[in-house]
């Protein structure tokens, strides 16, 4: 989270809206947002839907797992990065310029 | 000469034995183990599903902001970072 977030222009630059989602309810997310300087907003999916919606539902710890979906404008799936991998915003944000560049030359 | 190459070729040969016959180190185990990760069943052309979700923002009226996925249709691109709070050092 903190990597997206040092990184926020790169991906406001792409026309790109950012979230984060986990299971946490909403005043938990805010502390941790406040704690870690987090200006996007941090989704709180606390009846676990959009986590089982993705596959991401950890049914024996209770959790979603780690995650990125880049979504198009047409709301196709267009990257994932599963695990750790997701940590790191790099192969992100090279999908979002790659939206752009779509958009730019149609 | 010839006997020369040959007693090289044996020495490079008995050395490379001894590199193969050295078993590896282990690499040292992870002291936390990840949790068991389920594999998302989505794959990359697929519709993303829809959702409306409460968020940490605060909107104009001072209230917390819900967000629905379809309305950024035709407007923004979307990514959305699954994390875990308790599984997030920083």
């Amino acid at each position: 989270m903190k990597a997206y977030q040092a990184d926020i222009a790169k991906f406001e630059g792409t026309d790109t809206q950012v979230f984060g989602l986990s299971v946490d309810s909403v005043p938990a997310n805010r502390e941790f947002a406040t704690k870690n300087g987090i200006t996007f907003p941090l989704l709180s999916d606390f009846k676990r839907t959009v986590v089982k919606d993705y596959g991401l539902f950890n049914e024996e710890g209770g959790y979603g797992n780690r995650a990125t979906f880049v979504i198009d404008k047409d709301g196709i799936i267009q990257h994932i990065d599963e695990g750790n991998v997701a940590i790191d915003p790099s192969s992100v944000e090279d999908a979002c310029n790659i939206l752009t560049h779509k958009k730019a030359t149609p | 000469m010839i006997k020369r190459t040959l007693g090289l070729l044996f020495l490079l040969g008995t050395v490379v034995a001894i590199a193969a016959a050295q078993t590896p180190t282990p690499s040292p185990t992870p002291a936390r183990t990840p949790p068991p990760a389920p594999h998302t069943n989505l794959k990359v052309g697929q519709a993303a599903p829809d959702f409306t979700l409460p968020s940490t923002a605060i909107g104009p009226d001072g209230r917390g902001m819900r967000f629905k996925l379809s309305d950024f249709k035709g407007k923004k691109n979307v990514v959305l970072a699954f994390y875990v709070l308790a599984f997030t050092g920083g």
